[in-house]
């Protein structure tokens, strides 16, 4: 067995061998091909000395000189992969197919030499008059134990809501949930984006990148993103033949959370595929002076990706994602009425803490599994037009539990499942060199049912919501000048069947339907290679939502009652945002964002005069309102090297909110915001690459902006917390081990956050220290 | 170009043909609701009963609550009885029970500013109370407010929790109603 075993295998490898052979021979002869070109710094064309360009396939490579300059000649014709490394550069990696002697630029983000550093500007040619971030891959694996709102939180402007250390969602210039679309792979991120306590189903570590859209309207995407748009957009996987795998893991201190990720790709002749999973693991966090008990968190997503380019024209994309996670709550947070709420204010340390740490998720507790299927074809007839088909169904099944009587806290308190169908075709044309057109219409579908199994009144009830919605986005470079224009149409039909709050208990229909408006119109000026400025300015109108219309009950975590009102009419916004970025070389770069948001009939909960009594004693009641409203801004940041391998980063930023019609401030609010860090970097110590140490020191300060009659408690006061970070790189043969270590809050500071639910209740977690190590091959 | 559009074509189609209807929701059966909390005083001598009755028949929102109060007599000790009710469903299922069987999770407070001073008459598992049956001692003759609380989960060990003081008690709030109280 053993010997045949050897037999067929000395029979493959001489095969192998002999048409490897051939294969060489055959292609041996026009190799002499020349690859010329330039290495040069993207943000300010600055040739750069002394960067290698390496060839991997042929395992050599060459060194520009003092201009940038580098040659690399007598290469076979064929495709090649290529490595462009420079002293603090992010190193590229790039596919080039020779034929013929070739000269090539090759261009080197300088300003992100810091690996861990929040790229300040999109993608290089992104072509949008849109101010968006990026926070790229190596940072994002640095912080995958994290939540991707969490994550979020290091771009200026970007705050997070947060119900305890397990459920954050995004703020984007002071506004979330409804107002903040998500778009998980290019799919608007369905589910019950109302609730506060609704974290987005989206695991980080799947996302190449992460980006925020702070612009005045992302008319591509969404009708209703006032505030702004995240992007989690997965990479296009690389036609390579050699298996690519990632292997990551995260342990943190606090919470004693484990956090493995895995990623392997190839591009196989079949079709190029991915395939990434995580598991998490945590237990109860620890404030500086107890244990937040039932704090714990399980998680465990994966995703799979296909990439196939069917022919010259017709390129396909397959993807799927599966979001499963179990979360507890802290156990002294839940209050069944005013009383108690008052009492658990007044507590040092939360009721129902243990003295020791868990594993354990008891009620109250949240478990969401979340579904998406993408299929995409783009089909390119020509080189100057494609077509988008775009497919996206989403199941999103959502289940809370709270501590019942009479052994339910077993059954969940709100049951919900949805399940939405998107599809979505798009037209890009380019018209003339510097123009060109986008356009596209959409429909979407979606179907959002409450268990019975509840036992209880669904806070919001059943219904189907249909929208169509079609765009126009016009793009034109004169000269210098890059402008766009366009419109966008959302129509919505909503039915919905409420149960009556009255006996006996019947079920009530309704129907809606809304017509919104947008516009937008920006332009992008540089006025040399070291200052340019973008102007955006757009019209936003959004039509209610579900629970704004029709919730009604008892919202735990308000502690009151809350009712919808069926006669909103749509928010109708403007947003104004200006951007400047000035660069200094090589030393300074300085970025300036500044917004005004006018919103009319702005949708937020008002508490009425008006006590309900139950038998759980009276409880305050809020009704959905409109005013008009209005939220300025800005974000700036600032990064000085004021020696070579040292960097000094500031990011500041803050909102204003007031609701002009009653003359008060908007609630939920983030307060002003200021970050320091100081990082070190070295390309090679003790054969060690990357290294890199910081320091970072964070004040968030007092929301002063607040009247004491709009919250249960005055707001928190204000925190100084310190955080270090400090990563290295070992390159293997052919892999390379990565090594970082993140400590939060090292000072061990108690303090709460304005922006959390749980500031009634307990601490914010004190002092956190996480190990991650990184291979990758 | 003839497939684009007849893919257009489809993708419109499509979008139209998605369903307006979806069946009615079934309507919960709410049997955690508490609609009714009745304390029913008998005097230990003779003299007639006294009832406490809240009712909230609709539950959380809808109509408010129905509560009624007879009077005391000044210096009479009466027995307690508390009985909890959904009368929300048919039949009407009597919660007293539930609370019976999980006694060790649950303890009833008494809280008034009139004369007037209640002892429990029952415990639990642990030999704690549970305040299902209670005695009321009336004082002198006067008005004021009498309230009855029931905490889920409270820290029975917790100082002076066994004797009635809710101040150390925790847990959630399972029923809290008010009652005007008269004692001639």
């Amino acid at each position: 067995m053993k010997l045949s075993l050897m037999l067929s295998f000395n029979k493959y490898f001489f095969l192998f061998f002999f048409i490897f052979a051939f294969s060489v021979f055959s292609e041996a002869q026009p190799c002499s091909i020349a690859l010329t070109g330039r290495v040069t710094d993207e943000s300010t064309g600055v040739a750069l000395q002394f960067a290698t360009v390496y060839i991997e396939t042929e395992e050599r490579g060459a060194v520009t000189d003092s201009a940038g300059f580098f040659s690399l000649e007598n290469l076979c014709p064929g495709k090649y992969w290529i490595k462009v490394s420079h002293v603090g550069c992010k190193p590229k990696r790039i596919q080039l197919f020779l034929n013929s002697d070739k000269q090539v630029v090759f261009s080197l983000n300088h300003f992100s030499a810091f690996l861990n550093e929040v790229v300040v500007h999109g993608k290089n040619g992104d072509n949008t008059t849109q101010t968006s971030t990026t926070i790229a891959s190596n940072e994002i694996q640095k912080k995958s134990n994290e939540n991707i709102a969490d994550i979020l939180e290091s771009i200026q402007g970007v705050s997070t809501l947060r119900n305890g250390t397990g459920i954050s969602k995004p703020i984007i210039h002071g506004l979330f949930g409804n107002r903040v679309t998500i778009l998980n792979n290019g799919i608007t991120q369905s589910g019950q984006q109302w609730g506060n306590d609704h974290a987005p189903e989206i695991d980080p570590f799947i996302a190449d990148h992460l980006a925020v859209i702070k612009g005045a309207s992302a008319l591509q995407y969404s009708g209703s993103s006032l505030g702004g748009v995240v992007l989690a957009d997965t990479r296009e996987i690389d036609d390579d033949p050699m298996l690519k795998g990632n292997v990551n893991y995260i342990f943190q201190s606090n919470g004693r959370g484990n956090t493995l990720n895995t990623q392997f790709e190839r591009g196989d002749k079949w079709a190029l595929w991915r395939v990434t999973g995580t598991l998490k693991l945590f237990g109860d966090a620890k404030a500086p002076d107890y244990f937040l008990t039932n704090t714990g968190k399980k998680e465990a997503n994966m995703a799979v990706q296909l990439e196939k380019k069917l022919n010259q024209k017709w390129n396909t994309e397959l993807y799927y994602s599966l979001f499963e996670t179990e979360i507890g709550i802290l156990r002294g947070s839940q209050v069944s009425n005013l009383t108690d709420l008052e009492e658990a204010m007044q507590r040092e340390v939360p009721f129902f803490t243990k003295p020791c740490f868990s594993y354990q998720i008891e009620s109250p507790s949240q478990r969401v599994t979340h579904h998406l299927l993408k299929m995409k074809a783009k089909y390119q007839p020509e080189e100057k037009t494609f077509f988008d088909f775009t497919y996206g169904g989403q199941i999103n099944n959502r289940r809370e539990y709270d501590v019942r009587r009479g052994k339910r806290s077993d059954i969940p308190a709100l049951s919900l499942s949805q399940n939405s169908q998107f599809l979505q075709a798009s037209l890009y044309r380019q018209i003339s060199s510097g123009a060109t057109l986008k356009t596209g219409f959409s429909g979407n579908y979606t179907d959002n049912t409450n268990n019975p199994e509840t036992g209880v009144l669904p806070l919001i009830p059943d219904y189907l919501s249909s929208q169509a919605a079609g765009y126009v986005i016009f793009q034109n470079k004169a000269g210098k000048l890059f402008y766009e224009f366009g419109g966008r149409y959302d129509f919505e039909k909503i039915n919905v069947w409420a149960i009556s709050r009255t006996l006996p208990r019947t079920v009530e229909k309704h129907q809606h339907t809304f017509n919104d408006m947008s516009f937008s119109a920006g332009s992008r000026y540089p006025f040399s290679d070291l200052i340019s400025m973008n102007v955006n300015i757009g019209y936003t109108s959004r039509s209610p939502e579900i629970n704004e219309l029709y919730s009604f009950g008892l919202h735990q975590g308000v502690s009151g009652i809350e009712e919808g009102d069926p006669n909103l009419s749509a928010e109708k916004s403007v947003k104004l945002v200006v951007n400047t970025d000035w660069k200094i070389p090589p030393k300074v770069n300085f970025q300036v964002l500044g917004y005004y948001q006018q919103i009319n009939d702005f949708i937020y909960l008002q508490p009425q005069q008006e006590f309900r009594l139950t038998v759980r004693d009276a409880f305050p009641v809020y009704i959905y309102q409109q005013a008009d409203s209005r939220v300025y801004g800005a974000d700036f940041l600032f990064s000085y090297e004021p020696f070579y391998r040292m960097r000094i980063t500031t990011k500041y930023a803050f909102v204003n909110g007031w609701n002009l019609d009653e003359n008060i401030p908007l609630v939920n609010i983030p307060a002003p915001n200021i970050l320091g860090t100081l990082a070190f970097f070295s390309r090679e110590f003790i054969k060690l690459k990357d290294s890199e140490i910081s320091l970072s020191g964070k004040y968030v300060f007092r929301q002063n902006n607040l009247l004491p009659e709009q919250d249960f408690m005055p707001p928190p006061d204000g925190y100084f917390l310190l955080s270090m970070e400090a990563s290295t790189k070992k390159e293997l043969a052919k892999s390379i081990l990565k090594f970082s270590v993140f400590a939060n809050n090292l000072l061990n500071v108690s303090y709460r956050d304005y922006l959390n639910r749980l500031r009634y209740f307990a601490d914010e977690p004190g002092i956190g220290i996480n190990f991650g190590v990184n291979y990758s091959f | 170009m003839k497939t684009i559009e007849l893919l257009f074509i489809l993708l419109a189609g499509a979008l139209t043909f998605v369903s307006c209807e979806k069946d009615d929701p079934e309507i919960p059966n709410e049997e955690e609701l508490i609609t009714t909390v009745k304390y029913t005083l008998t005097p230990q001598s003779d003299g007639s009963e006294v009832v406490f009755l809240f009712r909230d028949l609709d539950g959380d929102g809808g109509n408010s609550p129905v509560i009624t109060a007879g009077s005391l007599r000044s210096g009479i000790i009466y027995s307690g009885t508390l009985e909890l009710l959904n009368e929300a469903e048919t039949p009407v299922e009597d919660i007293t029970e539930e609370i019976e069987n999980e006694g060790d999770a649950h303890q009833f407070f008494f809280i008034s500013n009139a004369n007037i001073s209640v002892q429990y008459n029952d415990t639990d598992l642990n030999g704690k109370p549970v305040g299902l049956k209670t005695v009321l001692t009336t004082g002198n003759a006067g008005t004021g407010k009498f309230k009855i609380i029931l905490r889920h989960q409270p820290d029975k060990n917790a100082s002076g929790v066994a004797n009635g003081d809710i101040t150390n008690a925790g847990g959630e709030t399972d029923i809290e109603v008010e009652f005007d109280v008269v004692i001639q």
